[in-house]
């Protein structure tokens, strides 16, 4: 995700601000990962040890959407430009 | 170690988008479950790579393809991505719901997906190189 937030940041120069988003989208995800791993880790200690671990619906459904909205963008601005 | 000392299983409560989109069944093995996860983020990478390379493409390459070729390359790789990522989650959610049922694993569309728009990628630049 911050890999993908560096090659972003390469459209800035020839669409100026607006392009921000994308960087945004994506190092704010990889923010979000970054910050609750620790919780999750221990969320899925506690189920392999207890045999029963819930899935994790919103995780899997935001980062998805982060991969759909980024690559809906992308194709926009490529486009449009 | 005798049965009754080993650990009971832990039932947890299940959220309102839980009930929702995984509705009835019983939780799977946690294994398979975190196995699952696993496999959506190996998608999620694939997709990532697909969507940075899109625009590596449209943003380094413009001495090297004329520009259809490089926007029509550069859009294929992004929806390829984008395309990559959704079905990652859609897959992740079948695959779920077949393990709470105990039923069938389905089989992954998106392998086709990726096969198809790899090769289709693949013969534009070997016909744009041949006839350049």
């Amino acid at each position: 995700m911050v890999t993908a937030s560096a090659f972003f940041l390469r459209w800035l120069p020839t669409y100026g601000a607006p392009i921000l988003v994308l960087p945004v989208i994506s190092g704010g995800t990889a923010l979000a990962i970054y910050l609750t791993q620790r919780l999750r880790y221990r969320a899925r200690s506690h189920g392999l040890a207890g045999e029963s671990i819930e899935a994790d619906l919103s995780a899997v459904l935001w980062t998805a959407l982060a991969g759909v909205v980024l690559g809906g963008v992308g194709i926009v601005v490529v486009l449009a430009s | 170690m005798d049965n009754s000392e080993q650990p009971r299983p832990v039932t947890p409560s299940r959220g309102r988008l839980a009930e929702r989109l995984l509705p009835g069944g019983e939780e799977p093995d946690p294994r398979f479950t975190l196995a699952n996860e696993r496999t959506f983020l190996a998608w999620i990478r694939t997709s990532l790579a697909l969507l940075a390379g899109g625009i590596a493409l449209e943003a380094f390459t413009s001495g090297l393809f004329i520009e259809p070729v490089r926007k029509g390359l550069a859009v294929l790789l992004l929806l390829l991505g984008m395309m990559l990522s959704g079905g990652a989650a859609v897959r992740w959610l079948r695959v779920e719901r077949s393990m709470r049922t105990k039923a069938p694993l389905p089989l992954p569309f998106i392998v086709p997906l990726l096969a198809g728009a790899g090769a289709l990628a693949a013969a534009v630049v070997l016909v744009f190189i041949l006839w350049r």
